[in-house]
């Protein structure tokens, strides 16, 4: 059933929009409040379930459908567009939420001016949230829309389409925490601060409490709107300022210059990123062994010559299957025992895609090694494996032999063992002559 | 062993003519059997010191490969010298329990199990 579902859209993509379906399941329960009006965000939803995700629909405060029975998730991914509730049915709490994310469930989570419990949980994530009531205002560029309603230049990043026109943003920023997890997604312009009135008569209030809260001045591009966070089990969380960013309204009101914004393409692509189908990547399997063999052998020799081979494939959102991905350039490797004693970048090889492979000599050191490939950059998925080898001595017999710098020994040795044996030789010749002699002596006696 | 018994030296000249009555008295009254092992331990003792100068002068690697070397020259010489030592008419009052013949199979037998083990451990 599942099979010709799929079988059926993916001919209708042929012909329509592009199939892109996500990596770790299609499942997707909305919690949408009862003030948003799910019609405002058709656009968003549609596109959605035109890439092949199942959308379910729910309250907040509803107890069914509940995002999890006994700890196992019933869907793959959560979409949180509750900017201003504060209270939620007794499955979604933090506490829930990050359990979610230890099952390999993604979340998307907006936020708002508004304290909420999900701007607590923001702070886990190391994001700052400003002083309540504080939304993001700029009074650049020159438009007719009020101070809160924002276009935001879309900064360059691997996870946006290129080219993205400026969106409409209205909600309130965040300070980005200095954890290494986090991906910055959109950032305030340089000209925006955050304020509790749209007219400046409150700045000098503004300074006085920034300086007394510490965090310095909510201004300027070092505020960021929409972020991501990707855990160490690989599942993604946006943070996004605004649920008005994903709304039809925006995407199609024009930016002040006349060109259409560029909220519909900036929400599919954060959707894309957050759903696992855009930089995700995985290592198929790793192969080792000896130059000249093709086999992983149960243990290495030191001084070997050993051969890690790597295969990576990225997951192709387009006609969902995983296909190899050479573009990795700074891949590593580490033959390690408690330190890597080898730290060698792992090429990929020429001509074969997916493939990265590298030779190299174990250490001089017998031991239990492990192969480590670790490789994090932000945005992607983080690709991790080890595998463990034991490296011993040579056996008494592989040590090299018949060394040249020995050859006088040898030579010694040799002509002792031949001298013996003419010395012999002669001796008992000299005995059979010297008694043919006594015999022939008393024979003529 | 038959030979003069020399004379306590004097003078440097009287030390060489005493070496040299000592080679002549070796040359002329030693049997030519004794003569024969004779050069034959010479001759492991010359390979035994070249090999230890070797060792010393230029590299003791492989350390085994010396030892196996070394002990077999060592080896060699000892068991020449006891099958001189058996051999020889002049000592026939002490070794009288043992032959000529079986002298030399004691030594042929030593020398056989040196050789195994030597081998060995050459490396």
């Amino acid at each position: 059933m599942r099979f010709l579902k799929t079988a059926l859209v993916s001919c209708l993509a042929l012909l329509a929009s592009v199939l892109a379906k996500s990596s770790s399941g299609d499942k997707v329960l909305v919690l949408l409040d009862p003030s948003l009006d799910k019609a405002n965000y058709s656009i968003f939803f549609n596109g959605l379930e035109k890439r092949g995700y199942e959308l379910t629909f729910r309250a907040p405060k509803d107890a069914s459908p509940a995002i999890a029975a006994y700890d196992v998730p019933n869907y793959a991914h959560v979409i949180l567009f509750t900017p201003d509730t504060k209270s939620y049915a007794t499955d979604v709490t933090p506490q829930s939420l990050v359990g979610l994310l230890s099952e390999n469930t993604n979340l998307l989570i907006t936020l708002s001016p508004k304290q909420t419990p999900l701007s607590s949980l923001a702070t886990e994530f190391s994001l700052i949230p400003p002083p309540p009531g504080t939304p993001l205002l700029s009074h650049h560029p020159k438009r007719d829309e009020p101070a809160t309603l924002i276009p935001v230049e879309v900064t360059k990043s691997p996870i946006l389409t290129a080219g993205t026109s400026p969106v409409w943003f209205s909600g309130a920023p965040h300070a980005l925490g200095n954890s290494p997890y986090l991906v910055p997604i959109l950032r305030a312009p340089a000209t925006s601060f955050a304020a509790d009135s749209t007219d400046d008569s409150g700045a000098g209030a503004i300074v006085d409490a920034t300086e007394k809260s510490g965090e310095g001045l909510w201004a300027g591009s070092q505020l960021g709107l929409v972020t991501g966070f990707q855990t160490t089990k690989d599942s993604r969380v946006v943070f996004a300022g605004s649920v008005e960013l994903f709304s039809d309204e925006y995407a199609r009101k024009p930016l002040p210059d006349g060109i259409p914004s560029g909220n519909a393409q900036f929400a599919r692509d954060v959707a894309a990123w957050v759903f696992q189908e855009s930089m995700v990547l995985r290592i198929d399997r790793t192969e080792h062994h000896r130059v000249n063999e093709t086999d992983a052998p149960e243990m290495y020799t030191i001084n070997d010559q050993i051969v890690y081979t790597a295969y990576i494939s990225a997951y192709d959102a387009r006609s969902s299957s995983w296909k190899p991905y050479d573009g990795l350039t700074d891949l590593q490797l580490e033959f390690t025992m408690l330190d890597p004693h080898v730290r060698t970048t792992l090429p990929p090889v020429a001509g074969e895609p997916g493939k990265y492979e590298v030779q190299f000599r174990a250490p001089d050191r017998h031991g239990v090694f492990k192969f480590v490939v670790g490789w994090r950059r932000q945005g992607h998925t983080f690709l991790h494996t080890t595998t463990i080898v034991p490296v011993v001595p040579p056996r008494h017999d592989q040590y090299p032999r018949f060394l040249s710098a020995a050859w006088p020994y040898y030579a010694g040795a040799i002509s002792t063992s031949v001298g013996f044996f003419v010395f012999s030789a002669l001796w008992l010749a000299g005995d059979v002559k010297g008694e043919r002699k006594n015999l022939k002596a008393t024979k003529s006696e | 062993m038959a030979g003069a018994k020399a004379s306590p030296p004097t003078t440097p000249s009287s030390m060489s003519h005493t070496v040299s009555a000592l080679w002549k008295s070796y040359v002329q009254k030693t049997p030519e059997r004794l003569k024969f092992i004779d050069a034959f331990l010479t001759f492991i003792v010359l390979s035994g010191v070249f090999q230890f100068v070797y060792c010393v002068l230029v590299t003791n690697f492989p350390f085994n490969a010396f030892l196996a070397g070394f002990a077999s020259s060592v080896g060699q010489f000892v068991l020449t010298a006891s099958l001189r030592a058996q051999v020889n008419p002049e000592n026939r009052s002490e070794f009288k329990d043992v032959s000529p013949e079986r002298a030399f199979a004691d030594f042929a037998l030593g020398s056989i199990v040196l050789h195994f083990f030597v081998f060995n451990f050459l490396g």
